[in-house]
């Protein structure tokens, strides 16, 4: 038996069933949280997605008691908790900025949930013991904050958050004060303590690829409203929204006119294939959302498109198109097919997938 | 491996860098002349407490002070006041600035200016203005020392407050509340495991600065026919010099003596931890 399924079977616990009902939260003229509803199944790791002020926060602040919602309740394994305080939730929180208590060594930190509940010093040492090792940092356990790393300290705050043997863990952007290989792996790191422990977890982040690597599934949020909760291939591939496309990987926003209920036809590209719930009809103009990947580059002699710059990425290539009617197309293609069009050589576009949505042109 | 120092020499122009040019011998002649401005009074007044008949060396100024009774009963009475108006305001200061750092970030400059109100109004409006406040009261606050203490909160706000507001501002106190919360904590055990702790320097530069206040203080004693250290030293100085000069010594050094304890006690412990309030509480004081 793995150290972390050992310590997963000490805790005693799968995850719980977490429901939010209507949430809303007003803030004078500011509406933070409009009528949130969705449901994280046991275990599941849910990623709240969004932009600043989404209203992504709030939710979790609620959903650890820390805030109190003005309309809508929330139910922890079936029991509603709308009222109870964040003391007596069992939700352990690792926050953005770095909270450990600065008199306390990590050990320490990691006791003092432990420590206010009262238990004996012996289980305390052991169970802190057993966390910091799940978190690697057993070496460092009489540590002062000060003398940790910024992703030792995120670490030491996810072993004082599951000590408790949280019935629910929510994570509020834990990497965003990271650097980039730091936050990658301890990206990693938390997702393999939440799998094998099978904690119900809900994780805060505006990075997309950072929700895209993590998740079970993501909740797009925008301006206090969920946008769209499913997983992180639905979520790129089949948007439920424009913003959704937008805010979720890059997106280029092409005229087009429908052809049939299955294709549209999109300027300087072609036939497009396309899914839409909204009945189209033949002839009308449209707005084509579609991801870089999707689209083909070949060499050519007319004046329509034109390689502006190209960004290598390692595995492929971005290569950025001048469009006569409007902003540049980014085009993501192979790095053999990158190599086929030299630097403003006239090119011609295709598609080589379907296009995410179709809208109705503003008139 | 390089290292990157200031350079004093070439300053990029300005009054600054002209200053700095100067070098090492201007810079200590500045010190020298500071502190030579305040300590020959102090060496002057202990000297001048020490002299006796014919220019000789006595303790005689202080033999007959420390065998005054009322030496030691107002030293009492002021060391009582002070603890009391300490334990008062901490009382005060503590639900306070935490609840308005946590809960009202935006009242923060209010309550800071609130708190400077005492050093624009006059001491003796401030004291009329409690007194009349606790009218009311029954008489072992109205009638007692109690109300002196009642009186030095709202005076020795502006540096109590201050300290202890500057300590709170340097830890991420909305956080650490979040966390405690988050874990089980209650407000009690929160403040006592993991606010306070955190926060000890402040609390002990907003007692020191108020108990240095409370050992000083003459007007508001004065007004209130209150016979405490500093009015007492004023009565001795009306009748004889010397032992004036001597009680003036001896309230500095009471003043001193915890303000230096402290500062080792600290300059032991920070090794590495952020400062708090405690280095301009001190400085305050000392200036003070």
């Amino acid at each position: 038996m793995s150290e972390t399924t050992e310590v997963a079977t000490s805790l005693g616990r799968g995850g719980v069933e977490v429901e939010l009902r209507g949430l809303s939260r007003f803030f004078k003229e500011t509406t933070a949280l409009k009528s949130l509803s969705m449901r994280a199944e046991p275990g599941e790791l849910v990623v709240l997605l969004g932009p600043s002020g989404c209203g992504k926060t709030t939710a979790l602040r609620m959903l650890a008691g820390l805030d109190a919602p003005d309309e809508g309740n929330i139910l922890i394994a079936g029991k509603d908790v709308t009222s109870l305080p964040a003391a007596k939730r069992n939700i352990g929180m690792v926050f953005q900025s770095y909270s450990l208590f600065p008199n306390m060594t990590a050990r320490e930190n990691v006791e003092f949930g432990l420590r206010v509940r009262g238990q004996k010093s012996k289980e305390r040492s052991e169970r802190s013991d057993e966390m910091l090792s799940l978190v690697g940092l057993s070496s460092m356990a009489d540590r002062f904050p000060h003398q940790l790393s910024g992703g030792q300290q995120q670490r030491v705050a996810l072993a004082r958050a599951l000590a408790i043997k949280p019935q629910l863990l929510l994570l509020d952007e834990p990497l965003s004060a990271l650097d980039a290989k730091v936050r990658a792996q301890l990206r990693e790191e938390i997702r393999r303590i939440q799998l094998e422990l099978g904690i119900t977890t809900f994780f805060v982040t505006h990075d997309q690829e950072e929700a895209l690597a993590l998740a079970d599934r993501i909740a797009v949020m925008h301006q206090g409203r969920l946008e769209q909760l499913d997983t992180p291939l639905s979520v790129y591939s089949s948007p439920a929204t424009e913003f959704v496309a937008e805010f979720v990987g890059t997106v280029n926003r092409l005229r087009g006119v429908v052809v049939d209920s299955e294709t549209v036809d999109v300027e300087l590209v072609g036939k497009v294939a396309y899914r839409s719930g909204q009945a189209m009809s033949p002839g009308s103009r449209v707005q084509v959302l579609i991801r870089p990947e999707s689209l083909g580059v070949t060499p050519a002699n007319d004046d329509g498109a034109e390689v502006l710059s190209r960004s290598f990425l390692g595995a492929s290539t971005k290569l950025s198109i001048r469009n006569p009617g409007g902003s540049a197309i980014v085009v993501e293609v192979s790095v053999a097919e990158a190599a086929g069009v030299a630097d403003s050589a006239n090119v011609k576009l295709f598609a080589r997938g379907e296009a995410l949505l179709v809208r109705p042109a503003a008139v | 491996m390089a290292t990157v120092t200031p350079d004093l020499q070439r300053g990029a122009g300005g009054e600054g860098s002209n200053v700095l040019r100067l070098g090492k011998p201007f810079r200590y002649t500045v010190l020298i002349l500071v502190g030579a401005f305040f300590i020959i009074p102090i060496v002057a007044s202990a000297r001048f407490s020490f002299l006796g008949n014919n220019n000789s060396f006595t303790f005689s100024a202080y033999t007959q002070l420390f065998g005054t009774p009322q030496f030691w009963s107002t030293l009492w009475l002021s060391v009582k006041v002070g603890v009391g108006t300490v334990a008062l305001t901490l009382a005060l200061l503590i639900p306070t600035v935490i609840f308005v750092h946590v809960r009202l970030p935006r009242l923060r400059r209010l309550f800071e200016s609130v708190s400077l109100l005492p050093l624009v109004i006059p001491s003796v409006v401030v004291t009329l203005g409690v007194i009349t406040s606790f009218r009311n009261l029954p008489n072992i606050i109205y009638g007692t020392p109690v109300i002196l203490a009642l009186e030095y909160v709202v005076l020795a706000l502006p540096y109590s407050y201050r300290t202890f507001d500057s300590a709170v501002q340097s830890i991420d106190l909305k956080t650490l509340v979040d966390a405690g919360q988050s874990l089980g904590a209650g407000w009690i055990k929160l403040l006592r495991f993991a606010i306070l702790p955190n926060l000890r320097s402040g609390l002990l530069g907003a007692s020191i600065l108020t108990f240095a206040f409370c050992l000083g203080e003459f007007a508001v004693a004065s007004l209130l026919s209150f016979t405490t250290f500093p009015v007492f030293l004023v009565q001795v100085g009306r009748l004889e010099a010397s032992q004036a000069v001597a009680l003036s010594l001896i309230a500095l050094i009471f003043t001193w003596i915890p303000l230096a304890l402290v500062m080792i006690v600290f300059s032991q412990r920070r090794g590495g931890r952020r400062g708090t309030g405690i280095e301009s509480a001190i400085e305050s004081a000392v200036a003070d």
